[in-house]
C-alpha cells in the first residue's frame, strides 16, 4: 500500500490498492459502501451506491478509486439530499452545456464484451459488418436504447449518442440475491463478488456458502434451506433448516456467500422494443426463477417486502405491471435487477403462470440531469436587428411568440403618453410577412380569408381574420394589394409560422397557381405612431404619405420602405417594412429627427394598453381556441355573401346556435383588476377578464372580458367592484385620430 | 471559427421549370431551398421566364464559409442528422438547436441561418 493513495470516505482518508474500485477499497477497510445488503460488485444491485464527488447514486463497484476522490455514503434512512447550486445563472449556459456530447453512426453495435458479445462481434465481422463494441469495463456504459435504435452511452469524456443499424445486447447474467430476514446486514456477498474480493486479497473471515459455493474461496458450504441471517449490523450467523424438518441449525460466521443462480441481465434489450435490437448469450436465457419468497425484503432499492407484495395482491393488483405501480417494486436504483426474478416468482406462485418481465425504460443507470440534458438545446428565440439598440435604450427584453422583444424601456406609462400625444417608435419586425403572387392569387385569397379581396384596389389594404375550417380565429393581419396578382400579407408575430404553413397547404390542396415568399426574417418593420407621426416622416423624406389603409413603396431617411398606413394603437400609424440590414440606420434616423417632437420608443406593455383602449383584439390573448368572429364581436370582418371561404360553412351553421359566449368591453372606476380575474354575476362566476388596463387618458379601467352565460348582463362584478359592459372601442370610437 | 456575415443576393420564387433554366449572374452560388425557391448568393440580376415570379433582394441570411476540418470539428458535433453523401449538397435542419442550412461541397461548406438566429447560433457554436 502506498502512502498518499487514498480516497476520502465520509470525511476520513481511506487507503486503497492499485486496481481497486471504490467499493473494493471500502470493503478492504472492513466497511460497507452503503450500510448493508448483499453485494454483487458487478453493477447489478444498488447496495453499493454512494455520492462520489458530489454526484449521488454512483455505483462504487464500477468506479475506479483515485487519490482524493470524495465519497459520501447515502444516509442509512432516507435519500441523499439534492445538491444546491449557488448563484446559478438563469440566462447563462446550463450545466448540461458543460457535458460534451458526441454523436456517431454505426453499423452493428455489440453491448458487452464477454463471451457472447465477443462471439457475436466475431461472427458479424466474418460477414464484413463494421462492429462497435461497448463495454462498461472499458468506460463505455450504455444507459439507454431508444427506438431507432439510438444508444446513449456515458463515457469518461461525456455522453455518446450512437445511431446504429443494429444492436446486439450481450450483457450476460446477474446473480440472484437472497430474500430473507437479515438480508440488509453487512457481510453478504454473491459468489462472484466473493471470488473478486478473495482474489484482491480481502479477508472474508469465517465464510459460509449457501447454494453453489464459489470455487477457490475458502468457505463452508451449508446444506439445507435458509431461514434467516442473524446479526445486529453485521452478520454473525445463519440459520438453516433441512427439508422436511422443523429443526433449525445456526452457524456462526463473518461472511455469507450466495450461489443462488442467475437471471438474464436484459434490461437494455427490454428498453427499446426495436426489432433491430437482439439479445444473445446469457442475457437471452430463460433462467429458472427462484422459489417464491415468503418473508424478507424483495426490493432493497424501494424497500418493498414480501408482506408489501401480498398486501398489493390482496387489494386486487394481480398483473406484474400493476404490482409494480402499486408497490413501486423495481422502480429504484437497480431497476429490477435484484427483485424482478422474485416478484415474477411471487406472481407465478399465486397466478399459476409466469409473467413476462416488466417494461424497462431509460435510463438503466442513474445519470445526472446534466447528462440527460446534454446535447439538448432550449428553443432558440429570434432577435430583431434592433435587439442591441433596445438594450442600449434600457429595454427590458422578454420572449414573445418566438422572439426577444422589448417589454418596456423603463416607464411604460411615459411610452404610452408618447404614443398618445407625440410620436413613438415600435419594433414590429416580428410580424409575419408573406408575398403571394400568381394568376390565381385573388381566387386563393378569396377562398382563404373571410374578408373580400377582389375589391381591394392596388395600393390599398384591408384588415382580415384568418379562420380554420371550424370558423375559429387562428390569426389576423393585413392584406395589401401591390399589383393585380400580387399581394403582401401580414400576420401576428406568434402566428406567422403556422400561417405560412396554412397558406402553403391550402395552395397545394386547391392546386392553385400561386407563389409564396416568406419575408418575415428578411424584412424588419418599425411602427411610427402618434399624432406627430406624419410630421416626423415628412422630415425624413416621406412627403407623399399614404392615407389610412393605403400603402406605398418609398424611401424613408434614404432607406427603401414599404410604408403601410394603419393603426393598432388608435393613433396615426405607419409601418415601415425595410431590409433588415438597414433597420438600425432607419431607427436612429427617426429617433434623431423626432427628438424635438418628444419621440420615445414603446414596448409591448404600452402597446397592449394602447390597442386595448382602441378595442383591438390580440389573437391568443383575448381570443380562445374556439372563438368565432361572432363571439369576438367581429362579424363585421366576415363577408358571408362570398360563395365560399375557409370556415364559411361552420359560421353559417353556428350562426343558428344560441349566442352564449361573447367577448365584451368592460369599464370600471379605479385601477384595473388583474388579467384572468373572474367575472361575477348574481354570485356566480360567468367569465373572466382577458385584458385589462388602467387607462390614463380615460381615467378609469378598461377591459376585455369573456361572458359565458346568456342572457348577457349589462353590469357585472370584478374584483369586488361593479363593472359596466360597454361596446369597444373605449378610445376615439369614431377613429378620427387613426385616420387623421 | 469565422464570423457569420450577411449573405447578399437574390431570392426568387418561381415555377420549378423556370428556375431550372433561369440565367443567373456568373459566379453566383445558387441554393435551391425548395423546387420553387432559390437563393442566389452574389446575384444582382436574373432572367426567369415565369411572369409571376417573386424576385427580391435578399439580405435576411447570414453565413460563414468553413473548411472541411472546421465543419467536422466545430459544426458536425452539433448536428443530429447525417449529412448526405452527394456533393454538392444543400441540407437543412437544426444545428445546435437552431434552424439552419448547410451547403456542402467537396472542399468547403457554407453554414447559413436567418439573421434573426445569427447571435443564437454563434453563441451555441462557441
Amino acid at each position: 500500500m502506498i502512502e498518499g493513495r487514498r480516497i476520502v470516505l465520509d470525511g476520513r482518508p481511506m487507503a486503497y490498492e492499485d486496481g481497486d474500485s471504490i467499493a473494493m477499497a471500502v470493503l478492504r477497510a472492513g466497511e460497507h459502501p452503503r450500510h448493508g445488503g448483499t453485494l454483487c460488485l458487478a453493477g447489478d444491485c444498488g447496495n453499493c451506491v454512494a455520492a462520489v464527488d458530489g454526484v449521488a447514486y454512483v455505483r462504487t463497484c464500477q468506479t475506479r478509486a483515485r487519490p482524493g476522490l470524495v465519497v459520501r455514503r447515502h444516509p442509512a434512512i432516507g435519500e441523499p439530499p439534492l445538491p444546491v447550486v449557488e448563484n446559478l445563472s438563469l440566462t447563462g449556459p446550463s450545466p448540461a452545456a458543460r457535458i460534451r456530447v458526441q454523436r456517431a453512426d454505426a453499423d452493428l453495435v455489440v453491448i458487452g464484451a464477454g463471451d457472447s458479445g465477443s462471439a457475436a462481434a466475431a461472427n458479424a465481422e466474418r460477414q464484413e459488418r463494421t462492429v462497435t463494441i461497448l463495454d462498461a469495463r472499458d468506460g463505455m456504459e450504455v444507459v439507454a436504447i431508444y427506438a431507432g435504435p439510438t444508444i446513449i452511452v456515458r463515457t469518461p469524456g461525456g455522453m455518446l449518442h450512437i445511431n446504429a443499424h443494429e444492436v446486439v445486447v450481450a450483457t450476460g447474467a446477474a446473480e440472484l440475491h437472497p430474500v430473507c430476514p437479515g438480508g440488509s446486514l453487512i457481510g453478504l456477498l454473491t459468489a462472484r463478488a466473493a471470488q473478486d474480493l478473495h482474489a484482491a486479497g480481502v479477508d472474508l473471515g469465517a465464510a459460509v456458502a449457501i447454494g453453489s459455493a464459489p470455487s477457490g474461496v475458502p468457505c463452508t458450504p451449508l446444506p439445507g434451506r435458509l431461514l434467516r441471517i442473524e446479526g445486529e449490523q453485521r452478520v454473525t450467523g445463519v440459520v438453516m433448516t433441512d427439508e422436511g424438518s422443523d429443526g433449525e441449525r445456526t452457524t456462526a460466521c463473518d461472511t455469507v456467500i450466495f450461489g443462488l443462480g442467475s437471471s438474464a441481465r436484459d434490461l437494455l434489450s427490454r428498453m427499446s422494443g426495436d426489432p433491430a435490437v437482439t439479445v444473445v448469450g446469457p442475457a437471452a436465457e430463460a433462467f429458472p426463477l427462484p422459489e417464491c419468497p415468503t418473508t424478507g425484503t424483495v426490493c432493497p432499492c424501494s424497500r418493498v417486502s414480501v408482506e408489501d407484495l401480498a398486501g398489493v395482491w390482496d387489494r386486487g393488483f394481480r398483473e406484474l405491471e400493476l404490482v409494480k405501480r402499486a408497490s413501486l417494486i423495481g422502480t429504484g436504483t437497480c431497476q429490477g435487477s435484484v427483485c424482478l426474478p422474485y416478484v415474477r416468482a411471487f406472481i407465478a406462485d399465486r397466478a399459476g403462470a409466469i409473467p413476462d418481465p416488466f417494461t424497462a425504460r431509460p435510463a438503466s443507470r442513474q445519470i445526472t440531469l446534466a447528462e440527460a440534458a446534454a446535447g439538448v438545446h432550449v428553443d432558440a428565440f429570434r432577435r430583431t436587428p434592433l435587439h442591441d439598440e433596445h438594450l442600449v435604450l434600457g429595454a427590458r427584453m422578454d420572449r414573445f411568440g418566438g422572439w426577444w422583444r422589448p417589454w418596456h424601456y423603463g416607464d411604460h406609462v411615459a411610452e404610452y403618453w408618447a404614443v398618445r400625444e407625440a410620436v413613438s417608435l415600435g419594433d414590429v419586425s416580428t410580424l409575419g410577412k408573406l408575398v403571394v403572387s400568381g394568376p390565381d392569387a385573388v381566387e386563393f385569397l378569396e377562398r382563404l380569408y373571410p374578408a373580400g379581396v377582389t375589391d381591394i384596389r392596388v395600393g390599398r389594404s384591408r384588415y382580415a381574420l384568418l379562420l380554420n375550417e371550424r370558423g375559429h380565429l387562428m390569426d389576423d393581419g393585413m392584406i395589401c394589394r401591390e399589383a393585380e396578382s400580387r399581394f403582401v400579407l401580414t400576420f401576428t408575430s406568434a402566428g406567422a409560422g403556422h400561417a405560412e404553413m396554412w397558406v402553403r397547404d391550402w395552395i397545394e390542396t386547391w392546386g392553385l397557381r400561386v407563389h409564396v415568399l416568406d419575408r418575415t426574417m428578411s424584412l424588419a418593420a418599425i411602427n411610427v405612431t402618434g399624432p406627430l407621426a406624419g410630421q416626423l416622416l415628412e422630415r425624413v423624406g416621406l412627403s407623399a404619405q399614404p392615407r389610412f389603409l393605403q400603402h406605398v413603396h418609398a424611401e424613408v431617411a434614404g432607406v427603401p420602405c414599404h410604408v403601410m398606413r394603419l393603426s393598432f394603437t388608435g393613433e396615426m400609424s405607419f409601418e415601415l417594412h425595410h431590409p433588415v440590414e438597414r433597420s438600425l440606420e432607419l431607427w436612429r434616423a427617426l429617433m434623431a429627427h423626432g427628438h424635438d417632437l418628444g419621440i420615445a420608443p414603446h414596448g409591448l406593455q404600452a402597446l397592449q394598453a394602447l390597442r386595448l383602449e382602441k378595442g383591438n383584439v390580440i389573437v391568443g390573448m383575448d381570443s380562445e381556441l374556439d372563438s368565432t368572429p361572432r363571439r369576438l364581436g367581429m362579424d363585421w370582418a366576415v363577408k358571408m355573401g362570398k360563395p365560399d371561404f375557409v370556415g364559411r360553412s361552420a359560421l353559417a351553421r353556428t350562426a343558428q346556435l344560441p349566442d352564449d359566449r361573447r367577448l365584451v368591453g368592460l369599464t370600471m372606476p379605479g385601477t384595473a383588476p388583474i388579467e384572468g380575474s373572474p367575472i361575477w354575476f348574481e354570485r356566480e362566476v360567468i367569465g373572466h377578464v382577458a385584458s385589462s388596463f388602467s387607462s390614463p387618458v380615460l381615467g378609469h379601467a378598461v377591459m376585455f372580458g369573456w361572458l359565458k352565460r346568456a342572457p348577457f348582463p349589462e353590469q357585472v362584478e370584478v374584483d369586488g367592484r361593479s363593472a359596466v359592459v360597454v361596446r369597444p372601442p373605449f378610445y376615439d370610437p369614431e377613429g378620427l385620430r387613426a385616420r387623421a | 471559427m469565422p464570423a457569420l456575415e450577411t449573405l447578399r443576393g437574390l431570392r426568387v420564387v418561381a415555377s420549378p421549370e423556370s428556375l431550372d433554366v433561369a440565367a443567373w449572374d456568373e459566379g453566383a452560388v445558387v441554393l435551391r431551398f425548395a423546387p420553387d425557391d432559390a437563393f442566389a448568393i452574389g446575384a444582382i440580376n436574373i432572367d426567369v421566364s415565369d411572369e409571376h415570379a417573386i424576385v427580391a433582394e435578399e439580405t435576411g441570411f447570414v453565413g460563414m464559409w468553413l473548411s472541411v476540418s472546421e465543419l467536422a470539428e466545430q459544426v458536425l458535433p452539433h448536428i443530429e442528422w447525417p449529412l448526405p453523401d452527394a456533393r454538392p449538397a444543400l441540407c437543412q435542419g437544426f444545428i445546435a438547436g437552431v434552424p439552419a442550412k448547410l451547403w456542402v461541397t467537396d472542399d468547403r461548406a457554407l453554414l447559413i441561418c436567418a439573421c434573426s438566429y445569427a447571435d443564437e447560433l454563434a453563441e451555441r457554436l462557441q
